[in-house]
């Protein structure tokens, strides 16, 4: 049974992709593999986090028709993201733009990567044991 | 002292979690789209949906304050906000309509004109006509050049054609006086 439906989603997801595909046809295979790449990068601004690929809104099929025109006409994928921008804000696109407001989400992650070295080494040194005493405790062991 | 930094750091860390994430439980996950503010009207040529031989482009908007609705009649919402925009039309606010159709597939076509044109006059005399006139955006590419991303939403054009807002969602009675009367009113008097 489990089997099965792994078997029926995979056939569904596969048959999604070819559809969307089917649609939107390049002769170049590298136009169409910039235009799967933008089509799930750009982000659909009807939908609650989804990309435009996935999504069936108008506004996402809208957007998927021109990603394919620009394609076609030659646009790289900068050009494109650029004209996206322009019209919808940075909302549009998964990866957020390097500014003050978004610094903190590319920050964040380095700096607890830094704190959890700094934490992990200073605890490794405060465990090393005191040599002094440690000669104390065998001595007192052997006068046992 | 160290054991009270040890408390106060993670105390802290915490305070400041909870308060990012409880203000996030009450933001408006919705987009909105402020890049348009500010900006010039893209330039159009673009019919009256009723008499598709007139042809308008920006000058349409130059010279006074006007609201820019887009809409059209498939849109429920857009039949909630009609009564409400008709009483503005009758307080002599000039309204705009950007005509948004859904079922013209510019790939595949759809609706013949004469059909979208008894539709929309058969809606407007139902729910009320606000509209000096209609635009038709065809393949819904201005809207696309507006950074529209349905239907309804509006938008404050100022007297010299430049986009003073952009309203995703319907306009009732507190969203106008919240938030588009103000604005509307500072390029009124401007």
């Amino acid at each position: 049974m489990k089997k099965l439906m792994v078997l029926f989603f995979a056939w569904v997801t596969v048959f999604s992709v070819a559809a969307t595909e089917e649609q939107f046809k390049f002769t170049d295979m590298q136009q169409q593999q910039l235009f799967r790449e933008l089509t799930h990068e750009l982000r659909c601004p009807k939908c609650q986090n989804q990309n435009i690929a996935d999504s069936n809104a108008l506004v996402a099929q809208d957007l998927k028709r021109k990603v394919y025109q620009l394609v076609s006409q030659g646009k790289n994928k900068t050009q494109v993201v650029d004209y996206m921008k322009q019209r919808y804000g940075e909302f549009v696109y998964y990866q957020p733009a390097l500014t003050p407001a978004t610094f903190i989400l590319w920050a964040l992650p380095a700096f607890i990567v830094v704190l959890g070295l700094i934490v992990l080494f200073r605890k490794r040194a405060s465990q090393d044991i005191d040599p002094d005493k440690l000669a104390q405790a065998k001595k007192l062991l052997e006068d046992e | 002292m160290k054991k009270i930094w040890l408390f106060i750091l993670p105390l802290i860390a915490f305070v400041a979690m909870t308060v990012f994430l409880l203000s996030g439980l009450f933001s408006d996950p919705r987009y909105q789209n402020e890049v348009q503010q500010d900006r010039a009207l893209p330039p159009f040529k673009l019919a009256d949906v009723m008499q598709p031989a007139k042809q308008y482009d920006e000058s349409l908007f130059h010279g006074q304050v006007t609201l820019l609705n887009v809409w059209g009649v498939w849109c429920v919402t857009c039949a909630v906000e009609l009564p409400f925009l008709t009483q503005l039309k009758e307080q002599g606010i000039p309204i705009v309509g950007l005509y948004y159709e859904q079922e013209l597939d510019p790939d595949f076509g759809g609706k013949s004109l004469p059909q979208i044109q008894s539709e929309i006059t058969q809606q407007l005399s139902k729910l009320g006509n606000p509209y000096q006139i209609n635009l038709f955006d065809q393949d819904r590419s201005y809207s696309m050049d507006l950074g529209v991303t349905g239907a309804p939403e509006t938008f404050i054009i100022d007297k010299q054609g430049i986009i003073r807002l952009h309203h995703i969602g319907d306009v009732n009675q507190r969203v106008w006086q919240n938030k588009i009367a103000p604005v509307y009113q500072q390029w009124v008097n401007q």
